[in-house]
């Protein structure tokens, strides 16, 4: 899809080309690591109303968390068997609690700069997994 | 909305190679089998609203990043530290 932002779009953007349910419209995105944020990582959007997560990888919250994809999600983002992905729950804050999107991680293949969000039909986790912070 | 009366084992076709077919008709629900392009994304319409809400609120989230970043890296049950991060 070309936009307007599209001359100006970074060479490390991701694409997520169904975007993520709720901007759609957000297609490309940028993925953030800094020392002072670990281990949040911030995922950028580029299009529309360029909208800001955070979030953190799955394992880290829980760590004998699933992190497995259907072959039809692998298939979608050209991703070998043993290629390494970037596993990514978003993070919501209300007030002093922290949230955790375990449901839906949006997972990104680095070797072509390809994301989706995973909404598996059935799945263990919650969207709404809270963190307790000390 | 398009209203169609189905018995089981019938179907409708919407589009090119999207077909909704009636598997089984119960008391407590109709059993539905969806065949579409792997570029056709199907979800249960709750499961869908739940995902949107989840990051609209994810998107809002005018947190300052790096104290909640310090506070994760106190409270995180496993290290943080991984290969490349």
């Amino acid at each position: 899809m070309t936009t307007a932002s599209a001359a100006s779009r970074p060479a490390d953007a991701v694409t997520l080309p169904d975007g993520l349910p709720g901007f759609e419209q957000c297609r490309t995105f940028v993925v953030m690591s800094a020392p002072d944020l670990a281990p949040l990582t911030r995922l950028q959007g580029l299009d529309g109303s360029q909208p800001t997560f955070l979030a953190l990888d799955p394992r880290l919250v829980l760590p004998d968390y699933d992190a497995s994809l259907s072959p039809a999600d692998r298939q979608r983002l050209g991703a070998a068997p043993d290629d390494p992905l970037l596993w990514l729950a978003l993070v919501g804050l209300d007030g002093q609690r922290l949230f955790v999107n375990l449901r839906a991680p949006v997972v990104i293949n680095p070797a072509r700069m390809l994301g989706l969000q995973v909404v598996a039909a059935d799945s263990p986790y919650s969207t709404q997994h809270e963190l307790l912070l000390g | 909305m398009l209203v169609f009366t189905r018995k089981r084992n019938e179907a409708i076709v919407i589009g090119d190679g999207i077909e909704v077919r009636v598997l089984r008709v119960g008391k407590d629900g109709v059993r539905l089998g969806i065949v579409a392009p792997a570029e056709v994304a199907v979800h249960r319409r709750e499961i869908y609203d739940a995902v949107c809400a989840a990051n609209r609120s994810a998107a809002t989230t005018a947190a300052d990043a790096s104290t909640l970043a310090a506070r994760l890296r106190a409270s995180l049950p496993v290290s943080t530290t991984r290969p490349g991060a």
